[in-house]
């Protein structure tokens, strides 16, 4: 019962430990100001790794998710800023903040729903469905902004990326009632339960009457949200939209996932899990910084955090 | 009839989403308001003369360097301008002292303190006076680049305008008056070559 507890708090454990070195390692960490930071700078991560979760209990990958969250984070600048000119019509429509935004949501929505076709049409593997998106997004993303920067969007926008909302920051808000809408549809709804049912044995479920492409679509497509809520944030954070934002997003997205103990095989782990895998990345992020890492030697301890993580999953298998 | 009542309430929720998330003008009304083009050289002329010269607070050059000596963060956080993070600000700074070098492009001046300075006449560009008199922000202009415009049509005033009209009876070992900016390095400013981008040099009476 114990060993059973242990095991379930492990990533929990492991955090509280990072918290408890860094804290006294560098008197900066446990000041409100630099918390705050770090919930900030984590909601993104949060928002996709949340739907990356989801993919990964299906057993599956999105590799583009970083890629989404610039194509849109690029769109939903764009708009708000230029709108859309269409000269035959001599008519001009421009976005408010919500209409950039809203479009920004449908247009990951439906880059992840086009993933999600690929993948169950052409049952070709996730990893290689979600590469080619990855290279098509950040393509597009360099064609729609010419490679330079979407900047000065306003001071209504940036309230969403650095407002504070109640004594909070609106982006911990954001990704707070993200994690708990995704939390309710994988712990409460039948849509929830074929998930889990499709990663631990997708013949199993196929067989049990789940409609397996439909629920691969659809998880596809709420990760491709989720990646572009993360963009939405980023952009309004910066009050700019980068070209090459979301850069290696999805490696952190996937890193957050197996550390909150989600296996890679599928069928097992909690959105809960990997909120706190997020959070483990963020800390140990800004531990590295406070304490003076050469950013070179940050990669090369994430990288082995990720990988003591992978091999105690394997290991707890067994 | 219950599904009847979800989809009328999803087109009202829908129409209420349309009707704030986006609006419609004349494609032709609009480039035209655009075309209205912003005047950068009225701006800058206006923003040198009415702006620059007549309300610029600027500081005298050996003060600000024992200031920043004793508590570069104050001397930094009062009179340094600076538009991002870093540890470089630019200052308005005025300075008397005798010409010793009058070169193409440059005058060489020698404060009573000692502190040389390299004062150049031909040579403005950049942002260091726009940024020293703290009289334009990013915020008012809506693009970087329009922004950098700014800069560019305010040291044509100075470089052209200005001050040649400012060296026309100043010769070599005159003692002049120069106000102008300067940019300075926190933890750097021993030992750093003073470069003043001028806004007015006058000779002086001393």
């Amino acid at each position: 019962m114990n060993k059973e507890l242990l095991k379930k708090s492990q990533s929990l454990i492991a955090l509280f430990l990072l918290c408890l070195v860094i804290s006294v390692l560098s008197d900066k960490f446990l000041t409100t100001n630099n918390l705050w930071n770090v919930l900030r700078q984590i909601s993104v991560n949060i928002c996709i790794s949340v739907g990356m979760t989801l993919i990964v209990l299906m057993a599956g990958i999105d590799l583009s998710v970083g890629s989404v969250l610039a194509f849109t984070s690029a769109v939903c600048a764009g708009l708000l800023k230029n709108g859309i000119a269409i000269q035959s019509l001599d008519l001009f429509i421009g976005f408010t903040v919500l209409g950039s935004v809203l479009s920004a949501l449908i247009i990951g929505l439906m880059m992840g729903i086009f993933n999600g076709w690929v993948i169950t049409k052409f049952s070709l593997p996730p990893f290689v469905a979600t590469l080619a998106m990855l290279t098509i997004a950040r393509g597009a993303t360099m064609l729609y902004t010419q490679g330079i920067p979407i900047s000065n969007l306003g001071s209504s926008f940036e309230f969403i990326g650095s407002g504070w909302l109640l004594g909070i920051p609106v982006p911990v808000w954001i990704s707070t009632i993200m994690v708990l809408i995704v939390v309710f549809i994988t712990k409460k709804t039948a849509f929830g339960r074929y998930i889990y049912a499709i990663g631990g044995n997708e013949k199993a479920a196929f067989l049990s009457g789940i409609n397996i492409n439909n629920i691969k679509l659809a998880v596809y497509g709420i990760a491709g949200m989720m990646a572009a809520i993360g963009g939405v944030l980023v952009t309004s954070r910066l009050n700019s939209a980068q070209p090459n934002a979301g850069t290696s997003y999805e490696l952190d997205s996937i890193a957050a996932v197996v550390i909150g103990g989600t296996s890679l095989s599928g069928g097992v782990g909690t959105v809960t899990g990997t909120v706190i895998g997020a959070v483990i990345i963020g800390v140990l992020n800004n531990g590295l910084v406070l304490l003076n890492v050469s950013p070179f030697w940050q990669q090369v301890v994430k990288g082995l955090v990720i990988l003591l993580a992978v091999i105690i999953d394997k290991k707890s298998k067994k | 009839m219950k599904k009847s009542y979800l989809y009328t309430i999803l087109a009202i929720l829908l129409g209420v989403l349309l009707y704030n998330s986006v609006y419609f003008e004349k494609l032709s009304k609009r480039n035209s308001q655009k075309n209205a083009k912003f005047d950068f050289n009225t701006f800058a002329d206006s923003l040198y003369y009415n702006g620059i010269l007549k309300s610029t607070q600027a500081i005298e050059i050996n003060q600000l360097l024992a200031l920043t000596k004793v508590n570069a963060d104050s001397a930094f956080k009062t009179y340094g301008n600076r538009l991002g993070i870093g540890e470089s600000a630019y200052f308005m700074v005025n300075a008397t002292g005798k010409i010793i070098e009058k070169n193409e492009g440059e005058l060489k001046v020698i404060t009573q303190n000692g502190t040389t300075l390299i004062i150049d006449t031909k040579y403005i560009f950049g942002n260091a006076i726009r940024d020293a008199s703290g009289l334009v922000k990013l915020t008012d202009f809506k693009t970087n680049a329009d922004f950098n415009k700014v800069s560019e049509a305010l040291n044509t005033v100075i470089r052209e305008k200005a001050i040649p009209k400012n060296l026309n009876n100043i010769i070599n070992g005159n003692i002049i008056s120069v106000t102008g900016a300067i940019k300075l390095k926190k933890g750097k400013t021993k030992n750093q070559i003073l470069n003043i981008l001028p806004i007015k040099i006058s000779k002086s009476e001393q």
